[in-house]
């Protein structure tokens, strides 16, 4: 089976200081894996590694999907509102708005009623609460429909009823034959994942 | 470049700069300021310079005053447009880097920003025109009126660049106020470079050659094409030294 991306044998330095050594993993289709680690392990490291933001010093990175990173800080335009950012990110992605089911319009509209911030479209984001700003973080990483999903803490300050419709939203995306690898500096439930892997001091093992 | 890429990143770009309250506060209150002040301190006697950029050694006797306010509409300009120039490439430098990952590229998000400053220059080249004219009628307006473009040019181009380079706001604003100071704020006024023991580093600030035309054509009917095209060059140097600086602290692994 193809991967979706595969990391082998990633280093990554910053001056003296080894972030990550030698980690090697793989996701497949439809698969989800999770890297856990406490603060500053490197797992931001290794997600910035494995979408483009970073480059590794030494091994490779091989991604053979469209992918959709959602990162760990509100990486948005907080002097716009959340439908000037779904228009911004959706030309980033080369979305036409067109009309009916096609366009990005409708993709927006979906994901606001699917996170529940459908009232909020018109509102700047410096206006908006820490949880409703990371459903617009996360939705923009989803506008595109993309088949790699990379989420660093996605779900930080989630209300629970949100946090369980992020799960269900994410199941149906498995089932659909997307692939995951998120990050959390702890899972609450394991069992969501295909595998877990736990990064301790730049090194990756199963865990 | 894709020019629909590049349209919808202006429109953004546009917005944000709307709704900055401190670009709106500053565009209101410093040029109001500046020649309020020239206003209250200048008088009507004549005085003395020489034009640097004038090959023949010509001196033009001139009201302080009206000395004082195409050089105060200078400092105004280049102020301005560096600080706000600043702010396109500076603030939500990561949520760029964001859309380059997601599909833009550097050039067409600074082409963007390129097109806001743009528009910016022309904005508060009118504006600062319109407010010379209350109190003066230079020679030839429209010049002295380019004069002003050209060094919103220069100076947002160097704010492009300082906002590219620091990822910090103060010691952004410290190098813009610093620079704009010391050289559009103080070295360019003829009254101080005209008896300077050394004008070679006069002579190489970025506000020369933009002062230089808009004094020119404020007060003589000389040439202005060699201090405009040394402002064209000056500005280009900058611009692509920003571009050059944005591309690199926007890179990612394709």
């Amino acid at each position: 089976m193809v991967k979706v991306v595969e990391a082998r044998n990633v280093a990554k330095s910053f001056g003296r200081r080894r972030v990550l050594k030698d980690v090697s993993f793989s996701v497949g289709p439809g698969e989800m894996a999770g890297i856990v680690g406490e603060n500053g392990s490197g797992k931001s490291t290794l997600l910035k590694t494995i979408v483009g933001l970073l480059s590794p010093s030494a091994g490779e990175v091989i991604v053979r999907e469209k992918i959709g990173y959602c990162p760990q800080e509100m990486l948005v335009f907080d002097t716009l509102t959340v439908n000037e950012n779904f228009a911004y990110f959706a030309a980033a992605y080369g979305l036409r708005s067109g009309p009916g089911e096609n366009g990005w319009r409708a993709r927006e509209r979906f994901l606001l009623s699917r996170f529940g911030f459908s009232s909020y479209r018109d509102v700047p984001v410096s206006n908006l609460s820490g949880g409703t700003k990371q459903k617009l973080n996360l939705s923009l990483a989803v506008l595109h429909k993309p088949g790699l999903l990379v989420l660093d803490e996605p779900y930080s300050g989630f209300d629970w009823e949100t946090y369980l419709h992020f799960w269900d939203y994410a199941a149906e995306l498995k089932a659909a034959g997307r692939s995951f690898l998120v990050v959390s500096h702890f899972l609450h439930d394991r069992s969501k994942f295909d595998a877990v892997y736990e990064l301790r001091e730049g090194v990756l093992r199963c865990a | 470049m894709r020019l629909r890429y590049i349209a919808a990143a202006w429109r953004m770009s546009v917005r944000e700069l709307l709704r900055s309250r401190i670009a709106v506060i500053l565009f209101l209150i410093i040029p109001t300021l500046f020649y309020a002040v020239i206003l209250l301190t200048t008088t009507h006697k004549e005085i003395v310079f020489r034009l640097a950029s004038v090959s023949e050694e010509m001196f033009i006797r001139v009201s302080q005053r009206q000395e004082a306010l195409v050089f105060i509409g200078l400092a105004a300009v280049g102020l301005l447009t560096s600080f706000l120039a600043l702010n396109l490439t500076q603030k939500h430098a990561d949520a760029n880097r964001r859309l380059i990952l997601c599909g833009y590229t550097a050039s067409e998000l600074l082409s963007s920003k390129f097109l806001t400053l743009a528009g910016l220059i022309v904005g508060i080249g009118v504006y600062i025109s319109i407010l010379l004219l209350l109190f003066f009628e230079p020679r030839r307006l429209p010049l002295v009126f380019l004069g002003f473009m050209l060094a919103g040019f220069v100076y947002g181009c160097y704010g492009l660049m300082i906002g590219a380079i620091f990822r910090r706001e103060l010691e952004g604003i410290l190098l813009i106020v610093l620079l704009a100071n010391i050289d559009i704020g103080w070295l360019q006024n003829p009254i101080y470079y005209a008896d300077a023991q050394n004008t070679f580093i006069i002579r190489h600030l970025p506000a020369y050659f933009p002062s230089q035309v808009s004094m020119t054509a404020a007060f003589s009917g000389h040439s202005i094409l060699a201090p405009l095209g040394g402002s064209l060059v000056y500005g280009g140097l900058l611009l692509l030294a920003a571009g050059l600086v944005f591309g690199w602290k926007m890179r990612i692994r394709k």
